[in-house]
């Protein structure tokens, strides 16, 4: 009588819920039978949402029994942290591949606070000075950090104020200060250990947004427009390899191998999409319990991948 | 005991009936394939009715990878490979057609596959040869569907007869209204994004443009593939790059899935899973944009 009563009312709500919003030339038959699929649809969803919460709680289970990467370089000198730290080091120098240019997409603030995904990060200033250490601990001389609202080049002077005196970063870099370039798209600043500000840095930091990508390829095709126009340039003679060269990485590295999304959605978030062309893309959800442990997870994930290059 | 013999005559019996309405000249094993697709088919139809009681995305765009190792997989050589891919290709777009997408972009053919070696190249290029004549020609969905098909890429690379079976191809289909078909053949988004900034200079000295109207929308309107916004990107074979595809497009805001499984083995719970997660982020991705 309950499984009867249960079917019943069922019926009753599929048709309720699409009789109401239906067009007139439909028959009852359909329309109850839309309706049926209507709540087949929201269970599936409340199914699929079930399955990815459960997955994000099994892997934030399973990394609370790994070590905490974010004490290594946060917390004290101890002999167990240092012996740690060096494991860790000696570690990533042994993956068989690591980027050369890492680039990570930062969330902008309003995703950061009605999302998950904010409890794994702290500031923005916090969040460069952590990136930039881990990138010296792994050895990767260039990184790009993009936030779509540009709210990374609005803090430049903090965030250059803070990797001048930050702990962290020296951890990072075996105890001593590195050389760090750190570069928005209006400012540039050497950020030396020593005097010798023409020694060549140990980290370049660009600081990205939205305006590197899609803005700057506008101006590009002004600029180029204006050349046309000038007669210094044929528009036959505008090829991809003329356009890579103005699109070219300043300092003589290469685009992006490797980006790590930080986000519970699988979305680039606008960036430069030029830069895009040869990356490996590693998402990272809230279930990673420090920005350590994401960059960690990226990179041995990294290590592992097959690079084809169309062959 | 009596329950036992009962349900072995009724799977008995139930087996006399079905094969019954079928043909019953036909050897066991395919008279059980035939009933194997007849179900399969009413389970894709009730996913389809299901999924289409939520929003149905209007462009998703596929990177066709794996098809080779699924070839090596099964100890065959790699165009064979490529076969299976196109059937399978043949299957999806059946698939995006009754869940109603109306646009749908897949990566035939990327600029830097020249490299490979010459005799996978030219039988590539045969295959590509013959069944975009097939597709434009004899197949369902272009005749009973109107699927228009699309070549986008730098036509200049391919062999004269394939461009002529391309061309061909969208001639064919150039009246049609149903789902569009953008096949990316010989593709690479950086050359794509190149020749469009190439045409907004073009356009600018023969004044069709100012030069103080040069911006996004004057680029992304130039571009092989200008729209409709891309919703969703798929990948398949486990590999996590878009490979210099749609760059463009994909950067913004494209709900980007990487799938563990080679192309010819793509199915349709995979393609209703990737949709379900996408219905459930909409709100999320609305809300960026």
């Amino acid at each position: 009588m309950t499984v009867l009563a249960v079917c019943l009312s069922l019926v009753a709500l599929a048709a309720v819920a699409h009789v109401g919003s239906s067009r007139g030339k439909q028959s009852i038959k359909e329309q109850l039978l839309n309706g049926i699929c209507t709540i087949a649809l929201r269970l599936v969803q409340l199914a699929f949402a079930i399955h990815c919460s459960f997955q994000a709680w099994v892997q934030d289970s399973l990394s609370q029994a790994q070590i905490d990467m974010q004490q290594l370089l946060e917390g004290d000198d101890t002999d167990m942290v240092l012996t740690k730290r060096q494991e860790l080091s000696d570690l990533l120098a042994s993956l068989p591949q690591k980027p050369e240019h890492l680039a990570v997409v930062l969330p902008e603030a309003s995703v950061r606070e009605n999302e998950a995904i904010g409890d794994m990060l702290a500031g923005e200033t916090d969040d460069v000075e952590a990136l930039c250490a881990w990138s010296l601990l792994a050895k990767i001389p260039r990184l790009s950090i993009y936030s779509r609202d540009g709210s990374l080049s609005r803090s430049f002077d903090s965030i250059a104020g803070r990797l001048r005196n930050s702990k962290m970063v020296a951890r990072g870099f075996n105890g001593r200060t590195p050389d760090i370039c750190l570069e928005s798209s209006t400012r540039s600043e050497h950020i030396c250990a020593h005097s010798d500000s023409a020694s060549r840095p140990d980290i370049y930091i660009s600081l990205w947004s939205r305006e590197n990508g899609y803005p700057l390829l506008a101006k590009l095709a002004q600029r180029l427009s204006r050349r046309v126009q000038a007669g210094e340039l044929a528009s036959t003679a505008i090829t991809e390899s003329l356009v890579a060269d103005e699109l070219r990485d300043p300092h003589g590295f290469k685009h992006p191998d490797l980006v790590l999304l930080l986000d519970d959605l699988p979305c680039v978030n606008e960036f430069p999409p030029w830069q895009l062309q040869n990356s490996e893309l590693v998402q990272i959800h809230s279930g990673a319990r420090s920005l350590g442990d994401a960059v960690y997870r990226a990179l041995v994930c990294f290590a592992k991948i097959e690079m084809r290059w169309g062959k | 005991m009596q329950l036992k013999y009962l349900l072995i005559l009724a799977i008995a019996g139930l087996y006399v009936l079905i094969a019954g309405s079928y043909k019953p000249t036909l050897p066991l094993h395919a008279q059980c394939k035939q009933i194997l697709e007849y179900l399969q088919k009413q389970q894709r139809r009730l996913l389809v009715r299901v999924a289409k009681q939520g929003r149905i995305p209007q462009h998703v765009a596929f990177i066709m990878d794996g098809n080779r190792r699924y070839a090596r997989k099964r100890h065959r050589i790699a165009s064979s490979g490529h076969v299976s891919g196109f059937y399978r290709l043949a299957n999806v777009l059946e698939w995006c057609n009754d869940l109603g997408i109306q646009n749908v972009s897949v990566f035939a053919f990327a600029i830097n596959n020249f490299s490979r070696s010459p005799e996978e190249v030219s039988a590539l290029m045969s295959l590509a040869k013959e069944k975009l004549r097939e597709l434009a020609d004899k197949s369902s969905l272009v005749k009973q569907h109107g699927v228009r098909i699309i070549i986008a890429g730098n036509r200049d690379l391919l062999p004269g007869d394939v461009r002529e079976a391309a061309e061909f191809a969208e001639e064919k289909t150039q009246h049609n209204r149903g789902m569009r078909l953008n096949i990316c053949f010989p593709y690479s988004a950086t050359d794509e994004i190149s020749a469009a900034i190439r045409k907004v200079t073009e356009d600018v000295r023969k004044g069709v443009l100012s030069e103080n109207d040069i911006d996004e929308q004057a680029i992304e309107s130039r571009l092989q593939i200008p729209g409709p916004p891309l919703d969703i990107l798929v990948r398949t074979s486990g590999q996590i790059r878009f490979s210099n595809y749609m760059l463009w497009q994909s950067a913004k805001l494209a709900y980007i899935r990487f799938v563990d499984v080679f192309w010819p083995d793509f199915s349709f719970f995979h393609m209703f899973c990737i949709l379900i997660s996408w219905q459930l982020a909409y709100k999320s991705i609305k809300q960026r944009s």
